[in-house]
């Protein structure tokens, strides 16, 4: 179905191959207007982290209800077990001369990282498309980022001469895409979850967490153990295969997902990242659990792969025609998640990484 | 199902010896190394003997040529998913004040305990990026504390925490875990101690089960105490 509430003479997307193999599956496509975009972090609107909308949507019943994100606790029941990603964010941009900026996008098992060439304009950056095999960039701080490679249309195989993590909390600033207007402080770009710096962008469905909540879960009875997947750059262009992410499923949170599950309580994941690590780790288990694992992962969940060791879904409002539609619907189906996004925009949610969440549940 | 495979430095004697039985028993294939081609075979043979799979390549750590050996070994079994530097020189004994101290002992000392365990760490990092690997380098409380007469050795140890702990920023995808294992009965502490009694020290295979839960537990990267990690229902037992 197609929702259009975009005003007259709004700019086509670009991507119209993803358009039509998504739409294929009869996923919920719209046209995403400016006004239901967070521009800002909520704190900046005057709403706390914990206070952006959540929609809750079942699939078993067909529900979909709206309340507040800090109600979370108690749309949960005891027993219910919370994955998070113990992922930090990077600030994973860096401004060279003469208005290039490189993107950080994720490393690569040999060492290297997968880099994007940009350049600045009016304060944002955009694709730039340049670059040859062999170059060499300087960057701030007598860094040289060699070019080995391309990898796919925008991005290249690079190698820093310096350790990019380190270099990256020194120099680097977070990514920031045009439908926010301003740079904000890495903070900004933190959860409370954050303990390993090592995305590139904000694992953003665990944004709206704070201590109050954390603490309410824990009382309420319901569990909470960590993952670690760190977050590429999620504005992968049609025909861009995703990259592999270095993910970490610990010993004792595989044990406490099965443990879980065996008694009947369900497992949510606080984000697509965590859906995919579980589900990676639930590849080389028999079925319904997950075995620990720790590597890189590409494994992609759609309705095709289903899910198999995750029972509800935690997420952002996800852009048309993005991949993470694909896994959304793995969870709710086609239908229910179309309905979820028509009543997310007449009611005026926000989209993007500083916006409202949703959550899903089988 | 692929068998995780486990490189310990230093596996002739003491903690060595004991961690690589230790994590035979816990399903690893090993690759071992020590300086003794003897004491090394004859570890080698007990593991075996308890159906472990070994393999055992003598040399020296500090010898590039030999850490090449042991990085081949690594690339022809496929896979590496943990690297334990453990290889360690107590240095000059009896334990000179700094004062006192022969620089190329020490010299000595800083080639064994921290170049080498960061060369070989250099040279296997290809093989433990790709399946979430980790590198465990066995440190000690005289990285931390000052013992006099442990400058030489505690220095040493102290550079090999702070690599870790940088190596822990810059690796994304691998654990790095320094760990202090306490004082054991081992040879190396009685070179500490010459003449004395340590028969009241633990012996090195006591803090296994703590090293065991370390590596099986995948716990996160940082330093740690083997007394504060020994499993529910081993006592606790104070290690030093």
């Amino acid at each position: 179905m197609v929702i259009d509430v975009a005003p007259p003479g709004a700019a086509q997307s670009e991507r119209g191959l993803a358009d039509a193999m998504l739409t294929g599956f009869g996923l919920p496509d719209f046209r995403l207007p400016a006004e239901r975009e967070a521009h800002d972090p909520p704190e900046a609107r005057g709403v706390a982290r914990d206070g952006v909308r959540l929609l809750v949507s079942r699939r078993g019943s067909g529900q979909i209800s709206q309340h507040v994100f800090r109600d979370l606790p108690g749309l949960l029941l005891p027993g219910d077990l919370l994955v998070v990603n113990s992922t930090g964010t990077l600030p994973a941009q860096l401004r060279a001369g003469g208005g290039l900026a490189v993107h950080f996008c994720s490393p690569r098992p040999d060492g290297g990282w997968l880099v994007e060439l940009r350049q600045m304009k009016n304060k944002i950056s955009r694709p730039n498309g340049q670059g040859c095999v062999g170059q060499v960039i300087s960057l701030p701080g007598g860094a040289a980022l060699t070019l080995q490679a391309r990898a796919g249309a925008r991005l290249w195989q690079a190698r820093l001469s310096v350790a990019v993590v380190p270099y990256l909390l020194r120099h680097g600033v977070p990514i920031r895409y045009s439908h926010v207007r301003r740079d904000w402080p890495l903070a900004a770009y933190q959860t409370v979850f954050a303990r390993t710096p090592g995305s590139a962008e904000m694992p953003s469905a665990s944004r709206p967490f704070t201590h109050a909540v954390v603490t309410d879960l824990v009382t309420r009875g319901v569990l909470i153990a960590p993952l670690t997947l760190h977050c590429g750059v999620s504005s992968l262009e049609a025909g861009e295969d995703p990259y592999p992410e270095p993910y970490d499923v610990p010993p004792a949170t595989a044990r406490l997902v099965n443990h879980v599950r065996a008694h009947g309580g369900r497992v949510i994941a606080a984000g697509t990242t965590v859906v995919r690590a579980l589900e990676t780790a639930a590849l080389g288990a028999a079925p319904g659990l997950v075995a620990p694992s720790a590597g890189w992962t590409s494994h992609v969940v759609t309705p095709e792969t289903g899910v198999r060791a995750v029972d509800g879904l935690l997420t952002g409002l996800h852009e048309p025609r993005s991949s993470h539609l694909r896994m959304l619907a793995a969870f709710a189906g086609p239908d229910l998640l179309a309905r979820c996004y028509a009543a997310a925009i007449s009611a005026g949610y926000l989209w993007h990484e500083f916006g409202d969440v949703h959550l899903l549940l089988l | 199902m692929n068998t995780p495979i486990a490189l310990i430095t230093g596996a002739s004697r003491g903690l060595g010896r004991a961690l690589a039985a230790g994590l035979a028993r816990e399903g690893f294939a090993l690759i071992i190394d020590a300086r003794d081609a003897a004491a090394l075979d004859s570890a080698a043979q007990e593991i075996r003997a308890a159906g472990g799979n070994v393999t055992a390549i003598s040399g020296d750590v500090t010898d590039a040529a030999h850490r090449a050996a042991l990085s081949r070994a690594a690339e022809t079994a496929g896979r590496l998913d943990i690297l334990v530097n453990n290889a360690g020189t107590l240095g000059a004994s009896p334990l000179p004040a700094l004062a006192d101290y022969p620089p190329d002992e020490l010299r000595a000392a800083f080639e064994v305990n921290v170049i080498a365990p960061i060369a070989l760490i250099q040279q296997l990092l290809p093989l433990l990026r790709p399946h979430g690997g980790a590198v465990l380098n066995i440190t000690s409380d005289a990285a931390v504390e000052a013992y006099t007469g442990w400058g030489g050795y505690g220095a040493a140890k102290a550079a090999l925490e702070q690599a870790s702990n940088v190596l822990a920023a810059e690796e994304l995808a691998i654990r790095v875990w320094w760990a202090d294992p306490g004082d054991l009965r081992t040879d190396m502490h009685q070179r500490a101690f010459p003449g004395q009694d340590i028969s009241d020290r633990p012996r090195p295979e006591s803090v296994v089960p703590a090293f065991v839960r370390l590596i099986s537990q995948r716990l996160p990267s940082g330093r740690y105490r083997a007394a504060h990690l020994m499993p529910a229902g081993h006592g606790g037992r104070h290690a030093g």
